[in-house]
Order: structure tokens, then sequence, then C-alpha cells
């Protein structure tokens, strides 16, 4: 039998600094999200506040227990689960 | 025997075995070559495939299965960790030099927390490419805490005091560059055998945990920091059981145990623990 997976929609103009903000990372019970820099360079941490530089993606969206805990955290509003 | 000392041990155990230290197995670069990037290392080529097939479990679950086959057989050539109790890691921090600890990338990325000095600093890495940390200040965010092999000990046992399984990991196989501490969820090499079935991404430690049922006395400390799932509190006799199938052998629970009465034996006296998936082969 095939799961159905949810779907977690990250609005990524509404969520533009996520390792700054971090809300939802450290409130999701199951840790299904991750944040990455979008790049790295030499001699230099990414900066945190600058737009863009960091994604926030829900790798572990298979875990998700659709509790919304997230969605109802983010003070952007930029999360949705999607059933 | 795990299947690291059968590739890598000489004879004995690959993570005691100096030459797995060397400095000359880190990124080792012939002359005229240029300096490789990250994105060459073995173990993040290996990260993104088992990064990949996961993907594809949320896209196309139709094909998972074929995917986490195909991406387990890729860490199979490229054996990257091994759980370590805490006497063997205290081993391993008098053969590696020089020793740093400093802030762990898993928690960063899956949880937002930023350890910044070191007293926070929960992952400890090894060999020759602490020295280069102010390069990539992003990777070994806030600096690095040179520690001696002593100061080193004390450190591994606050962070099992804590309940955080210690596991080396190697950079360019079979060079150990560093222990960590995880815990599950947030660190990826508990949760990509427990959640997702990788039997060859980590390895079992060289032990397995035996319960002295005489000695124990039903506290149940140990119950709490088992992470994979093995130890259960049994109401009915007030006492743990554990099934040794489930047992990575990581210690926790006899490190925690107030009466010794959990003690680990070795793997390979077991003789279907020995011959295991996920241990020998």
């Amino acid at each position: 039998m095939v799961i159905k997976i949810p779907q977690i929609e990250i609005d990524r103009t509404k969520c533009t600094t996520p390792f700054a903000c971090k809300v939802c990372l450290e409130a999701c019970p199951q840790s299904v999200f991750r944040v990455t820099p979008t790049y790295e360079k030499r001699g230099m941490e990414t900066p945190k506040d600058e737009p863009g530089a960091w994604e926030l993606y829900a790798m572990y969206r298979d875990q998700c227990t659709l509790c919304g805990i997230c969605v109802d955290v983010c003070p952007e509003g930029a999360l949705k689960i999607i059933t | 025997m795990c299947r690291l000392c059968d590739l890598y041990g000489d004879g004995g155990v690959w993570y005691l075995n100096p030459a797995n230290y060397s400095r000359q197995l880190y990124k080792l670069r012939r002359p005229g070559e240029k300096p490789k990037g990250p994105e060459e290392n073995p173990e993040v080529i290996t990260e993104a495939k088992v990064r990949e097939a996961i993907q594809i479990k949320m896209e196309e679950p139709e094909r998972w299965e074929e995917a986490l086959r195909e991406a387990d057989e890729h860490c199979s050539r490229v054996l990257a960790y091994q759980v370590i109790p805490l006497e063997e890691a205290k081993k391993i921090v008098h053969v590696a030099a020089p020793l740093a600890s400093m802030h762990c990338i898993c928690r960063k990325m899956h949880s937002g927390i930023e350890e910044t000095n070191e007293d926070e600093y929960s992952c400890l890495g090894l060999g020759v490419g602490m020295l280069k940390w102010e390069r990539w200040p992003e990777r070994y965010r806030g600096g690095v805490h040179f520690v001696s092999p002593e100061e080193a000990e004390e450190w591994l046992e606050k962070w099992d005091k804590r309940g955080f399984v210690h596991l080396a990991m190697t950079f360019g196989v079979p060079y150990i560059g560093g222990l960590c501490n995880c815990q599950y969820p947030d660190c990826a090499e508990l949760r990509y055998p427990l959640d997702y079935g990788f039997k060859y991404r980590d390895t079992k430690s060289h032990f397995v945990a035996e319960l002295n049922p005489e000695l124990c006395n039903g506290c149940g400390v140990c119950a709490q920091r088992c992470q994979y799932g093995a130890l259960k509190f049994e109401p009915r006799t007030r006492k743990p059981t554990i099934n040794m199938l489930r047992c990575w052998g990581c210690g926790l629970c006899q490190t925690g145990c107030p009466r010794g009465a959990i003690e680990l034996m070795s793997r390979d006296s077991i003789p279907v623990l020995a011959n295991e998936i996920g241990y020998r082969r």
C-alpha cells in the first residue's frame, strides 16, 4: 500500500531568512525541516539576515504527523500543510 | 570484527588503527593537482544519494524501494559511520591528534541549535582538518576549541551522561575525522537507519548490551537512554528487556545504570549478530 505523504508548502517570498527566524525548526517535534545555506564562501559565514542566503526544506515530511504546530508558530504565515 | 575492520583494520580494530588517522589520508592531493572541493568527498556524494532517495520517497513513493536499494548499495561502498561506546571513544582520543571540539552541523540544520562556545560544542573534530577551520567559518561556525586527550575524555563523559550516542565519522574513508554525539531525531545518522531503513550507511558497534537481572533494581534509567528502541521496561518483571537485534551497542544504558547491571559484551560472541547486515556484512 502506498501511503499518501503530506505536502508542506513553504512560501519562499514570505520565508526569506529561515535561519535567523528558525521558529519552525525548534518547534517541530519530528524534526521534519532542514535549513541549508544556498552558498558558502571561503573565509566568511553565510549571513543569517540576508534574504535568500538560507533556505528551508521540509526534507523529512514523510515523518510529519500533521500536528500543525509549524503552521501555528510561523510568524510570516509562510507554511501550509496540504493533505 | 566489523566490516570496517575487515577492510581497514589491518587485523585489528579499525578505529584504533593509527593508519586511519594518518595526515596523508586527509584529502590527498598530488603535486600539480587542484584542491578538491567538498563536493568530491566520497561521504558528501553518498550523503547526496541518500537524500535523493529520501526525496524520491516523498515525490514518487512507488519508486522508494528501488531508490533505497540503490542508495544503500552505494553506501556499502563508502562505509562512513560507526557507533562507538564511551570506553572505546576514550581510546580514540589517545590515537588521533589534534583534537578540537566544535559545533554540531546536524543539530544546526535540523533544529536551528547554534552552539557558540566550548561548553556547548558537541562534536569532536580529529586530525589536521581542524587546523584549517578559519577558511570555512560557516562549517566551523564560531571556531573550534582545541583540547588535550584528557580533556576530551572528560568532554566525552559529559555528553555520554546527557545521553548522546557516540559515532566515529570518516572524511574520505578510511580517514577518521570526527567523533559525533548524536541524538534521534535531529541527527541524520540515527534517522537514516531508524526511519528509512538504510542498512549500510551506519555500522553497529562491536558490542551489544546484556542485562544482569540480579543486579537490576528496576529504576528505569536505561529505558530513558536507549535511542534505538532496543531496550524496553517490562512492567511485569519491573526490569528491562533488551532486543539484541535492535541494539546498536552504543552503551548508553550501560553507562547510565547506577547498579552496574548492564554489561557490554562482544557482538562477535553471538553467532547471529556476528554476521549481521549492518555489522559484518
